[in-house]
């Protein structure tokens, strides 16, 4: 599988490669709860308050006394030479303070910009609005070279050679079975090409930081998945000791995959403006550089050939695929998704282009490979004339705890009404044409350490727990309070959580969707030693055996007498004046990795407009144990929406001539809006005897190939790339009309 | 000014759904710079440089010293500390700046702040009474209708806004009403949800 190298990934996580069962916690008494009180349950959000009222921080709204801000000068050309960088007239301008060359001029490989938006130099002012101002004065002087961003030139060996080793890099072939022996078994063959696109991440926050130094420390509140991440990033890049930085980040407004594995050239501007003013100062990058230079979902293709047997089986895969994450970033996708096919043969390029280096970005690959493999897969189910979901029940693998997509087809099917479902192509009268589609998901979501939660108990009866984790937006708040009140037998409001600043102990980034089933065992183990604490405290005074006694409904009572024993904020005087404080870690046998997922889809499309209408979804999805139902389904129609908008309307235009974004905002970047979205239903499966496992990513992979063969469905034209604009369906459907006649 | 255009009375066709059916390119709007003579027989131009300017802030009088191209979002952020609205794309499209202008929801990263003197200007950080959440902010609460919260509090405003002027909105009100706002976690069916329970209980 040339799947994304750059993602943390925890061992077993795969497309359908059973992975063990949950094993035995190291200590019984760390097992979760078999009955569960607050685990599972509609917690309310716990930085909903700050968040609406908007006292809720966020490094964007971070000022410090003092402050300068920060602007970044980036190359127009997707492709130059930087011959000279000219500060002067910059410096000289109102309010500037300070400025530094970030690409030096030069002769060399490395003195060119490769994309549109790559980091040349940087000024600092005492307003934003002079930043800004002085960032124009910036001269730079650039010998503009041959740029490549068609992949197709690239391919066929025609585009300029840009890139030292090669404009395209040819992965290994991975094969297995016989490829042969599986045409012959077919009854029918299939060779079509499928491709998507390039979208961005654009997270609503931007990338942003805050850096202040106090002599040789250094502070930083950045928007980042991974506070520990960053922290090694400065300190490396700063050469100076990790001692010395710390990074704060109590809220960011979205990541999906952008802020994980660095702070960015932007990140390290700011730190050394910082510390060549002497005083604390924020960059923020605009929604230009958003799209233009902070992370990308590369874009996919694959020419296949297929063969599927009378029955229904696929017999034989065979796939030239590529894509292109960039200037020098691989574009790696799992081919085919999910499906077991028994002969099958796939090669791989990355295409390397003048744009923007990709990041990983929600479930990275996945939405790719499962778009390529399902428009296949009902491609292949209407040549031997089988019902899609039928269709997915014969090829996809054996049914298990993490690949439960049978039950939840025939689950999904009854439930969404798919037996009124017409065969390919509506055939009633009338422009407006209705169709439903199908996809399933998988995704690892395994737990790793370090991941150290610190639990405290005072005598006044307050818990502390403590994690050096962070919230993208995901409700990491909420789920520590969640995990520590259900062991502790209190309310979830009684527990404050802290997290967001490296001074709380390590704890992994938020990547892969990792950070529930890393965290949650930890803060399970800490509460759990913590409780145990309590109790030796307490029993002297009742008089009983400490293991005899139990934590429910805010009490602390002998486990068959409710009736002896103290509520909880009379069980904590007797801590005395040093509260209980446990550390806990993360273990094997709290949590699992991959979880399954299936999505169906409806549509209306105007088949004299080609415009689509989204009207129906529905989700069933797994994860586990569900901790904290309201985020968790909140995450579910998140990845939804987020995958309707890469089927249906975002993309990154470039122009064929410059090579520039012609879109990068948020008015000719769509994306989708309230009157856009369908109903949907979402039913989140609890799986307790698996322990925790992430639900971030899988939703969002299955949505756009289900609403691309739901417009097939209605329109009897197969959509083999994306967008859905109204342009591509009638092509499509043109197409379609072609090859009847 | 920036008013919202989202048709909620008038013209049952929203900016969004006008730009995206059509896929219209093309200039959308020009900025006119006045002539000499315009200038000339105009008021006097102010600035370039910072000049006084008095604004009213959730019902308190804020002076402050800002050069005129200074937008009332950034007024606000960057020079009185009132940094509950966000700014997501600085051009209009987002919503995240969503502000309530003489109780009209603008974007206030497209509004000047010299230009808004003397109206009543509403933020999100002015919206709760002490710890007592305004019922729409409760309401988004309750529905876990927010994720990572940075556009929520343009949601909360617009939503005010919106209830403001239709007390018992209905369901296509409530959409039409929204479409300005964009929320990228996507937590639109829960907004719905949230403001639906708010709009005298009105729902379909």
């Amino acid at each position: 599988m040339a799947d994304q190298d750059t993602m943390p990934r925890p061992p077993g996580e795969g497309t359908g490669r059973p992975a063990a069962a949950a094993q035995a916690p190291l200590d019984p008494k760390f097992a979760w709860p078999t009955t569960r009180t607050v685990l599972g349950t509609a917690v309310k959000r716990f930085d909903g308050p700050d968040k609406v009222t908007g006292r809720a921080r966020y490094t964007f709204d971070i000022n410090r006394p003092g402050m300068l801000y920060a602007r970044i000068v980036r190359s127009p050309h997707p492709h130059a030479r930087v011959t000279a960088v000219d500060l002067a007239a910059a410096l000289r301008a109102p309010g500037v303070r300070g400025g530094l060359v970030h690409r030096q001029p030069g002769p060399e490989a490395a003195n060119r910009v490769m994309f549109q938006g790559d980091e040349v130099a940087a000024v600092v002012a005492d307003t934003e609005e002079q930043a800004i101002d002085a960032a124009r004065l910036v001269k730079v002087t650039y010998e503009v070279l041959p740029h490549l961003t068609n992949v197709s030139a690239a391919l066929a060996g025609t585009a300029p050679a840009v890139f030292t080793n090669g404009n395209v890099r040819q992965g290994q072939v991975q094969e297995s079975g016989d490829l042969a022996a599986g045409f012959a078994a077919a009854a029918h063959t299939l060779e079509q090409t499928y491709e998507t696109h390039v979208i961005t991440h654009v997270c609503l926050e931007s990338h942003g930081t805050v850096c202040e130094w106090e002599g040789d420390r250094l502070n930083v509140w950045i928007s980042t998945q991974g506070i520990n991440a960053a922290r090694e990033n400065f300190a490396t890049a700063l050469n100076m000791p990790q001692a010395n930085v710390r990074v704060q980040c109590q809220y960011m407004g979205g990541g999906f995959g952008s802020k994980a594995l660095s702070v960015g050239a932007e990140g390290l501007i700011c730190a050394q403006l910082a510390r060549q003013t002497g005083k604390p100062v924020k960059l923020m990058l605009d929604r230009k550089e958003e799209h233009l230079a902070v992370g990308n979902r590369p874009s996919a293709a694959a020419r296949v050939k297929a063969g599927v047997s009378a029955d229904g089986l696929i017999t034989a895969f065979d796939a030239e695929s590529w894509g292109t994450g960039g200037a020098g970033a691989a574009a790696g996708f799992p081919l085919p998704y999910v499906y077991r096919i028994a002969n099958r043969r796939r090669s791989h390029k990355d295409v390397f282009t003048n744009t923007g280096l990709q990041r990983p970005m929600r479930a990275p690959g996945h939405p790719q490979g499962s778009f390529i493999t399902e428009v296949m897969a009902d491609e292949l189910a209407d040549l031997v004339k089988m019902d899609p979901v039928e269709f997915r029940i014969k090829n996809l693998p054996p049914e298990a705890p993490n690949a439960m997509w049978r039950s939840y087809l025939r689950e999904g099917a009854e439930a969404f009404g798919w037996s009124k479902r017409h065969a390919t192509g509506d055939p009633t009268s009338g422009p407006i044409k209705t169709g439903m589609g199908v996809a399933v998901c998988t995704w690892g979501g395994g737990g790793r350490g370090p991941a150290q939660a610190h639990c405290e108990i005072a005598s006044d009866g307050s818990v502390i727990m403590r994690v050096g984790t962070q919230d993208l937006g995901t409700g990491t708040r909420t789920l520590v309070a969640v995990v520590a009140a259900d062991t502790l037998g209190l309310p979830a409001e009684r527990v404050t959580p802290q997290i967001g600043d490296t001074n709380h102990g390590v704890s992994p980034l938020s990547g892969g969707s990792t950070t529930a089933a890393s965290i949650s065992p930890a803060i399970r183990v800490a509460a759990v030693k913590a409780l145990d604490a309590l109790k030796e405290k307490v029993a002297p005074v009742l008089n009983v055996d400490p293991a005899s006694l139990v934590a429910t409904g805010g009490r602390l009572h002998m486990r068959d007498d409710a009736n002896k024993g103290l509520g909880w904020t009379e069980a904590c005087k007797h801590i005395g004046p040093q509260p209980i404080a446990v550390d806990g870690d993360w273990q094997p046998g709290l949590s699992s990795v991959t979880t399954s997922g299936v999505q169906f889809a409806e549509v209306t499309v105007d088949v004299e407009t080609g415009i689509v209408k989204l009207t129906r979804i529905l989700a069933i999805q797994d994860c586990g144990l569900v901790v904290s139902r309201l985020t968790a389904e909140s995450q579910v129609y998140g990845g939804i929406i987020g995958s309707l908008n890469f089927a249906m309307y975002e993309d990154r235009i470039l122009d064929r001539n410059t090579g520039q974004m012609v879109n990068p905002n948020m008015e000719w970047y769509l994306l989708a809006g309230m009157s856009d979205m369908p109903q949907m239903e979402v039913r989140l499966k609890d799986q307790p005897e698996r322990g925790v496992i992430g639900i971030g990513e899988p939703p969002t992979v299955p949505t756009a190939a289900a609403i691309a063969l739901a417009v097939r469905n209605a329109t009897g034209a197969t959509m083999r790339s994306l967008p859905l604009t109204p342009a591509r369906v009638l092509n499509a459907m043109r197409q379609q009309n072609v090859r009847r006649a | 000014m920036a008013p919202k255009d989202d048709g909620v009375d008038g013209i049952n066709r929203s900016r969004r759904r006008f730009l995206k059916s059509t896929g219209v390119v093309g200039v959308a709007a020009s900025v006119i710079a006045p002539d000499g003579a315009a200038a000339q027989t105009g008021p006097a131009a102010a600035g370039p440089g910072a000049v006084p300017v008095r604004l009213q802030v959730n019902g308190r009088q804020l002076d402050l010293m800002l050069e005129p191209r200074v937008t009332l979002l950034d007024a606000l952020r960057m020079r009185a500390d009132l940094t509950g609205n966000k700014r997501g794309c600085d051009r209009g499209a987002c919503g995240a700046c969503t502000m309530l202008v003489d109780g009209r929801p603008v974007y206030a990263c497209s509004t000047l702040a010299i230009a808004v003197q003397g109206k009543q200007i509403r933020n999100v950080d002015g919206l709760a009474q002490g710890d007592t959440l305004h019922p729409v902010q409760q309401a988004f609460c309750d529905k876990d209708a927010l994720m990572c919260g940075f556009c929520t509090p343009g949601f909360v405003m617009a939503s005010v806004g919106l209830l403001e002027q239709h007390p018992n909105a209905t369901a296509e009100q409530i959409r039409k009403g929204l479409d300005g706002n964009i929320c990228r976690c996507g937590t639109f069916p829960r907004i719905f949800e949230a403001v639906s329970s708010v709009a005298g209980g009105r729902r379909g």
